[in-house]
């Protein structure tokens, strides 16, 4: 697989360091999913990225659209016929909690919330099999879902680094169709820079369908600062979280927190881009009927890399 | 009876029929600034303690030690995880028995070092805190083992008879709750201690 342009690792350690010395704009809107305002809901989460073994998961639960959180020794279990995880770490929506679980074969995912109250607190230090104050399970203890995943994405253009001078350029973007009603999107992470400041920030765009062939113009990914953005939709609060974990997994960790997060300072496009290009596909799972709504989603995605390069000299 | 003080005893009623006889026999008492460390993720705030110790003295540089630490109770920081907030704390208390070689240089400094065995009890306690709606609350458990320590200092004398002592000790209780739980783990205790010796 070519390398980027620029490695994240370097690109995260560039933004940061711009970020740290120009106080950047960071969106800081409420994040969570977006699930119904009312009732409790149950949203889990899974993406599988190409050639990966290991699918990252995500699950929360929401009562009247705040976080329930878990407690006294409930965890969400992730469970396949062969694995099982914890979902013990928080996950990047508040309220959420995310671990990654290996899938020998892909397969479904269960989710269920248990009572574990030893092996929720083994990552404690003293004994707590010996010392554990227990309140006994919980109200959503037995509650579960389950994830399914769609087939692989794999992509067939453009090329790999290929390049794009104006933003009127299209991008023909194809794919394998499989057209078995699972919904399409393309999430875009594009970092810019002008020689002096960077940008970084993500975009989404729709497909309608999963028949294989989408020309996407570039300014839905690069966008002139002075002109606004009108053809652009930056990436959601939801998107963000969840590009955001996955490229912590793809780069085992080595990824500024706050990477997906838009900043910008130099104009995109009189600037040179990489743009990291994720199509998704993602497929709706089932959840538990004592909820009262869910969102529960099940995705798989792979990624090209093409650059923009700005047409103008930098000034 | 617990073990612990019936090895105190049986220290006590083997050391004084000698001590009493002896030409050289030294007490020190000493405050000690303790930090813990049980290993893994724990944050142990620093301590206090105190120790007191019985010399007596086989040859000029050379003496038998036997003493006993008791520290405060000791916390750690307060963590929070998937299953709630909790703070840990830790009081213990050991016998201690080893030598004490000394060695003075011109008068009146000297230096010394201790090195041992030492039989603790130590209680370990736990509390943790979930939210408004599940209650938390506390619990606790008792272990007594084995341990050594080791520990090196320095004496400026007074007079002949009253010394003051800074000194540096390492303190190390093994295998706590072992047998009792899966989860055991070694405490490691240093501490800086300064005291004053009397000698007889």
């Amino acid at each position: 697989m070519p390398k980027p342009i620029i490695s994240g690792y370097k690109i995260a350690a560039t933004i940061t360091f711009i970020y740290v010395l120009a106080g950047c704009e960071v969106d800081s809107s409420n994040n969570i999913p977006p699930v119904p305002d009312t009732g409790l809901v149950m949203y889990a989460e899974a993406n599988l990225h190409e050639s990966e073994e290991t699918a990252q998961i995500a699950a929360a639960v929401y009562r009247d659209g705040v976080p329930v959180g878990l407690v006294g020794g409930d965890v969400f279990e992730a469970r396949t016929g062969t694995q099982r995880v914890l979902l013990k770490d928080s996950g990047s929506y508040d309220g959420s909690y995310a671990a990654p679980l290996v899938l020998d074969v892909v397969q479904d995912v269960f989710l269920n919330i248990v009572h574990v109250p030893i092996e929720a607190r083994e990552d404690r230090w003293y004994p707590v099999d010996l010392l554990n104050v227990d309140p006994g399970p919980g109200e959503l203890v037995g509650k579960s879902a389950t994830v399914s995943f769609p087939p692989a994405v794999t992509i067939t253009g453009p090329a790999s680094d290929d390049i794009y001078t104006g933003i009127d350029d299209i991008v023909d973007l194809s794919w394998v169709a499989i057209g078995a009603g699972d919904s399409m999107r393309v999430l875009s992470l594009v970092s810019c820079s002008d020689g002096l400041a960077s940008s970084s920030y993500g975009t989404v765009v729709d497909i309608a369908d999963d028949d294989g062939l989408e020309a996407v113009a570039m300014n839905r990914f690069i966008f002139d600062l002075d002109e606004g953005s009108p053809a652009v939709k930056f990436i959601s609060d939801a998107a963000q979280a969840l590009l955001q974990e996955l490229l912590e997994q793809l780069s085992a960790g080595n990824i500024d927190p706050d990477f997906v997060a838009r900043k910008v300072e130099a104009n995109p496009v009189s600037s040179d881009c990489e743009i990291r290009l994720f199509l998704q596909r993602q497929r709706k799972g089932v959840f538990d009927a004592s909820f009262d709504d869910g969102v529960v989603l099940g995705s798989r995605s792979a990624e090209v890399i093409v650059n923009y390069l700005s047409a103008t000299p930098f000034n | 009876m617990s073990a612990f003080f019936q090895f105190l005893t049986f220290m006590l009623m083997v050391i004084m029929p000698v001590t009493v006889h002896a030409r050289e026999v030294q007490l020190d008492a000493s405050v000690l600034l303790t930090g813990m460390d049980a290993g893994g993720n724990d944050s142990f705030k620093s301590g206090k303690g105190v120790v007191l110790q019985y010399s007596y003295y086989l040859k000029q540089w050379l003496a038998t030690d036997i003493g006993l630490f008791v520290s405060d109770q000791t916390y750690t920081d307060t963590n929070r995880d998937v299953v709630g907030d909790y703070r840990a704390s830790i009081q213990t208390s050991s016998m201690l028995l080893g030598i004490n070689p000394r060695h003075k240089f011109s008068a009146p400094y000297e230096v010394y070092g201790r090195l041992g065995v030492l039989y603790w009890q130590t209680e370990l306690e736990v509390e943790e805190y979930f939210n408004e709606s599940v209650p938390g609350g506390k619990t606790s458990a008792t272990d007594t083992g084995a341990g050594y320590y080791v520990s090196l200092g320095g004496a400026h004398y007074i007079n002949d008879r009253v010394v003051v002592q800074l000194e540096f000790r390492h303190m190390m209780q093994l295998d706590v709750f072992q047998g009792e739980s899966d989860y055991p783990f070694d405490l490691r205790i240093n501490a800086l201690s300064l005291g004053f010796g009397y000698r007889f």
